[in-house]
C-alpha cells in the first residue's frame, strides 16, 4: 500500500525538480540586467574591462549549459554553492533564513485551524442566526483586509497601547524563547487571519453538508449528545477539504510571506528570496526555489497520507 | 463553548508575552551598555570595502569599520586619517605619508605602512576587480619607506588624489590576496569592529576598545537593523525600538517632524537627480535642442511638486561644495522660458510632436514623480515623452549600453569635483554613457586634474560649470534634503552630505 503511494511521489519529485531547476536557472538569466551590473550600480565609476573581470570571476562569462552543468553537478553532491557577493554558502544563508520561516508557517497554521475549527463549527451549529451571521461577515473581513496593511495596524497599536514592546525584527527562539514569541504574535496572526477566516467558511459549509446526512440523524435517534454528534460524527467527514486547504496555505506560507516579513522585518525565506533576485544572486535563487519546491511537493505527500489516515475507503 | 476557550488563551498568552519583553529590554540595556539601535532599508551585498559602491554598504563599514589614509570631515574637507600628515614634491609626483604611531587593527596587529601598500595594490588588483581602481589610475607605485612612513608615486600630478584615498579603506596586508574573506567578515581600524551578521535581520557592530583615540566611541556598538519598509522605521523610531534612522525620505520627515522625542537632522546631499540625453542619437545630438529642456524645465515647481519642497535646483556641482559650485543663478538657461525653448526647437528643426522614450528609474519613489513632472513641462514646448519605468537591472543595462533617449535616475557626486565631472563628461569616461565628446572639456578636465593650486582649479571648472549647465548631455535637476531622525537621547550625531556615519565615532546615549 505504501509503496504504491510513495513510489509514483518519488518520480514526481524527480520530474519536478529538475524541470523547476532548469526554469529557475534560465529565468533569472534571461530577465535583462546580470549580477555585475546590478551590484556595481547606475553610477559606478567602472571600466567596461572592470566589468568583463568581475564577470569573470563569478563565472558568468561561460555559455548558460556549462553553467547549468556545472552548477547541477555540484548540487548533485551537495554543493549549492557560495552566495555571489558574501562568499557565503548558500545552504549556510538559507539556514539563517528558513527558522523564521518555519515558525511564522506553524504560528499562522495553528492559530488557523485552532481557531477555524470551533468557528466553522458554530457557524454550522447556529445556521442563519445572529451568530453565524456576524461571523460570517467576519470572515469576508478576514479574507479580504490586506495583510501588509493588518500588520501595520497592528504595529501602530502596539506602539500606543503597549510602549515598549518590542514587536520588531527575529530573536531565535532558543537565544530568547519569550522574546521570540513576542516579536511573532502580530506576524503570525497578521498571517493567520485569512486562514481562519476561509477554513471557518470551508469547514461550515462542510459541517452542513455533514450534518444532513443519514446517519446524524440516526445518531441524534439514538440520543447521542450534540457535541458527540458536531465533533465525532460531522467533523471527521468534514476533515478533508480542511486538510487539502491547510496544505496548500501551509505551501504558500513556507514559500515565504514576503509582505509580512518585510513589514514586521523579518529575516524570512521571501525576503531571502527576493533580495537574491534583485541583486541577480543566482546560486541563491536557484537554490531556494528548488528547496521551495521539495518542500511543496513533500507537502502534497504529506497531504495525501493524511488522506488516506483520516478516510479508511481510500485505503483499499 | 471552546471556541472562546482557545482564542482566549491566545489572547492571554500574548499578553503576557507582551509584559515580558518589555523588561527583559530594560534589563539588557542596564546591564551591558546595549548598541544603538539603527534601522536601514535593505542588506548590504557584502561589506569588502574594496568591492561594495551601494550606499548603504558603503555607509555601514567606512569611517564606523574602516578608516584611510585621508578622511573627509562634515564640511567636506579633507582631513588627516590613519596618516597624521604628508608632503607633497613640488612637481606634484610624489606623496609621503606619515602614519600615526600605535594603530592596531581589529584583529589586534600593528598598523605599519606595509598594510597601506597592499591595500593599494589590493585595490589595483585584476582578481580583486575593485571598482574604486579608478581611482588610483594615476598612481604607479607605492612604497613602505620605513614602518610609518609610505610613498605613493604618481604618472602624473593628480589634485583629486588627497579626497580620492580617503574612500580607500585600509585593511591588513594578509587580505591583499584574499578577495573573500572580507565580504563576510570585515577587519579594519575604524572605532567599531564587527561582531555578527544576520543575513536580511541585521549587522551588529561593537565598540573597539583600542580606538586610536582614547575615550571613544562612547557607544557600546551600533546595531544595523535591516527593516525594508519605511512605516515599519518610523513607527519603530517613535516607540523607541530604533533610535537612528540614518535615512528618512521627505514626508517620513515632515511626519515625525512633530513627534516627541524626536530629532530631525538634515542636510543637501551631494548627489542630484538627473536627467540624461542621448547625445549619440536625434534630436539631442543638437545643442540647441539640450539648451532648450533647460528652458523647458521649472525646476522649482519639479522640487514643490515631487519633493515636497526639499531640495535647491541643481547645477552640475552641488551647493554643499563650497568651494566648488557656481550659484545656479549665473546659469542663463536656469530662467523657465517655455517660449524661448519653442524658439530653440524651432531653429534646430524640430517637429512637434516628437515622441521620445524616457526612461525612469523606478526604484526610487522621488524620480518617479521627478519623470512625470518632467514629461508634463517637455509636453508643454511639444516634446512628446512617454515614460518608462524599469527594474534597476533593466535600467542599469540600458543605461550602460547607451540605450535610450533621456533617462531619469541620480548622480552619485564628489567631495571633489573632478571625481564626478570627469568619469561622467570626459571622452570615453567611465559613466560618459551619452558619448558626450566636447575637445574644448576634455582639455580642461585634464588641465584641472593636473593643477595643485585652487584658484587656478577653481577658474577652469567655473568655466565647465558654465558650459555643462546649459549644453552638457546631464540636465540636473535638484539636491534633495538628506534627513536623519533620532531619539532625543543620541547626542553629538551629525548628518553628512555624503551619507558618512562617521560622526557617530563621537556620539553618545544619554537619557
Amino acid at each position: 500500500m505504501l509503496r504504491r503511494l510513495v513510489f509514483p511521489r518519488l518520480v514526481d519529485l524527480v520530474l519536478v525538480v529538475l524541470g523547476v531547476s532548469v526554469v529557475a536557472f534560465l529565468m533569472i538569466r534571461l530577465i535583462p540586467g546580470d549580477a555585475v551590473a546590478i551590484m556595481l550600480g547606475a553610477n559606478s565609476e567602472v571600466t567596461p574591462q572592470a566589468l568583463s573581470e568581475l564577470r569573470e570571476r563569478i563565472g558568468l562569462d561561460q555559455p548558460f549549459l556549462v553553467q547549468y552543468l556545472r552548477w547541477a553537478f555540484a548540487a548533485l553532491h551537495g554543493d549549492f554553492g557560495t552566495s555571489l557577493w558574501t562568499g557565503r554558502p548558500v545552504a549556510e544563508e538559507i539556514l539563517a533564513n528558513i527558522w523564521p520561516t518555519l515558525e511564522l508557517t506553524f504560528l499562522a497554521l495553528a492559530i488557523g485551524a485552532g481557531c477555524a475549527v470551533p468557528f466553522g463549527c458554530l457557524m454550522a451549529s447556529r445556521r442563519g442566526r445572529g451568530t453565524d451571521i456576524a461571523l460570517r461577515i467576519g470572515t469576508v473581513l478576514g479574507l479580504t483586509i490586506p495583510s501588509f496593511w493588518l500588520g501595520i495596524v497592528l504595529i501602530l497599536a502596539a506602539s500606543r497601547l503597549l510602549p515598549g514592546f518590542a514587536s520588531l525584527g527575529y530573536v531565535p527562539f532558543a537565544e530568547n524563547p519569550l522574546g521570540n514569541l513576542a516579536r511573532m504574535a502580530m506576524p503570525a496572526f497578521a498571517l493567520a487571519l485569512p486562514i481562519l477566516a476561509g477554513l471557518s467558511r470551508l469547514i461550515r459549509s462542510a459541517m452542513l453538508d455533514a450534518l444532513g446526512q443519514d446517519y446524524i440523524r440516526t445518531a441524534r435517534a439514538k440520543g447521542a449528545p450534540e457535541r458527540v454528534i458536531l465533533y465525532k460524527h460531522a467533523l471527521r467527514n468534514a476533515l478533508i477539504p480542511f486538510v487539502t486547504y491547510l496544505g496548500i496555505s501551509a505551501g504558500y506560507l513556507l514559500g515565504g510571506a514576503i509582505v509580512v516579513e518585510e513589514v514586521f522585518a523579518i529575516p524570512g525565506l521571501g525576503r531571502l528570496i527576493l533580495g537574491a533576485i534583485s541583486e541577480r544572486n543566482y546560486p541563491l535563487v536557484q537554490a531556494s526555489i528548488l528547496m521551495v519546491t521539495v518542500g511543496f511537493v513533500v507537502l502534497n505527500f504529506a497531504i495525501d497520507v493524511i488522506y488516506v489516515v483520516i478516510d479508511p475507503r481510500l485505503r483499499r | 463553548m471552546p471556541v472562546d476557550l482557545r482564542c482566549a488563551a491566545f489572547i492571554a498568552l500574548a499578553t503576557l508575552v507582551s509584559a515580558h519583553g518589555m523588561s527583559e529590554k530594560a534589563i539588557a540595556q542596564e546591564a551591558t551598555g546595549a548598541p544603538l539601535q539603527l534601522a536601514i532599508d535593505s542588506s548590504p551585498a557584502g561589506l569588502d570595502p574594496h568591492i561594495v559602491t551601494a550606499f548603504n554598504s558603503v555607509a555601514i563599514v567606512s569611517g564606523t569599520i574602516y578608516e584611510g589614509l585621508t578622511a573627509i570631515d562634515k564640511d567636506l574637507q579633507v582631513v588627516p586619517g590613519l596618516a597624521e600628515s604628508w608632503s607633497i614634491s613640488p612637481d606634484g609626483l610624489i606623496y609621503t605619508f606619515k602614519l600615526r604611531p600605535g594603530v592596531t587593527f581589529h584583529d589586534g596587529t600593528p598598523l605599519a605602512a606595509d598594510d597601506v601598500v597592499s591595500s593599494l595594490r589590493r585595490v589595483q588588483s585584476k582578481e580583486v576587480a575593485s571598482p574604486l581602481a579608478s581611482r588610483l589610475v594615476a598612481l604607479s607605485e607605492a612604497l613602505a619607506v620605513d614602518p610609518l612612513d609610505v610613498e605613493l608615486k604618481l604618472k602624473e600630478p593628480s589634485a583629486p588624489l588627497l579626497a580620492a584615498l580617503a574612500g580607500i579603506a585600509i585593511v591588513p596586508r594578509s587580505m591583499e590576496a584574499n578577495k573573500e574573506a572580507l565580504q563576510k567578515t570585515p577587519i579594519g581600524t575604524g572605532p567599531f569592529k564587527f561582531e555578527a551578521w544576520q543575513p536580511n535581520g541585521f549587522i551588529l557592530l561593537s565598540r573597539n576598545l583600542h580606538y586610536r583615540e582614547a575615550g571613544k566611541p562612547k557607544l557600546a556598538g551600533l546595531k544595523f537593523n535591516i527593516v525594508p519598509e519605511a512605516a515599519t522605521r518610523a513607527v519603530g523610531l517613535e516607540s523607541g525600538q530604533y533610535e537612528l534612522l540614518p535615512q528618512v525620505d521627505a514626508a517620513t520627515a515632515l511626519e515625525l517632524k512633530e513627534k516627541p522625542g524626536i530629532k530631525l537632522s538634515q542636510t543637501l546631499e551631494l548627489s542630484d537627480t538627473v536627467i540624461g540625453l542621448n547625445v549619440a542619437r536625434p534630436p539631442f545630438a543638437d545643442a540647441r535642442v539640450r539648451e532648450a529642456v533647460n528652458y523647458a524645465l521649472d525646476r522649482q515647481a519639479i522640487i514643490d511638486a515631487a519633493l515636497f519642497g526639499a531640495g535647491v535646483p541643481a547645477g552640475p556641482l552641488s551647493p554643499v561644495l563650497k568651494s566648488w559650485a557656481r550659484p545656479v543663478a549665473d546659469f542663463p538657461c536656469y530662467r523657465h522660458d517655455p517660449q524661448k525653448a519653442r524658439a530653440l526647437l524651432e531653429e534646430a528643426g524640430i517637429a512637434k510632436g516628437t515622441k521620445l522614450v524616457l526612461r525612469v528609474l523606478a526604484s526610487r519613489q522621488d524620480i518617479k514623480d521627478i519623470a512625470q513632472v518632467v514629461q508634463a513641462e517637455l509636453g508643454e514646448v511639444g516634446i512628446g515623452v512617454e515614460l518608462a519605468n524599469e527594474e534597476t537591472g533593466q535600467f542599469v543595462q540600458d543605461w550602460r549600453n547607451g540605450n535610450f533617449d533621456l533617462f531619469a535616475s541620480a548622480n552619485a557626486g564628489g567631495v571633489d569635483p573632478d571625481e564626478f565631472l570627469y568619469r561622467t563628461f570626459h571622452t570615453g569616461g567611465s559613466t560618459n554613457v551619452f558619448r558626450y565628446s566636447d575637445a574644448t572639456v576634455d582639455h580642461d578636465l585634464e588641465e584641472a586634474r593636473r593643477l595643485s593650486d585652487r584658484t587656478e582649479r577653481k577658474a577652469i571648472y567655473d568655466r565647465l560649470q558654465m558650459q555643462l549647465a546649459c549644453s552638457g548631455p546631464i540636465v540636473a535637476i535638484a539636491y534633495g534634503t538628506l534627513f536623519s531622525a533620532a531619539r532625543a537621547e543620541l547626542k553629538g550625531y551629525e548628518i553628512m552630505a555624503n551619507r558618512s556615519l562617521v560622526s557617530l565615532r563621537d556620539a553618545s546615549l544619554s537619557p
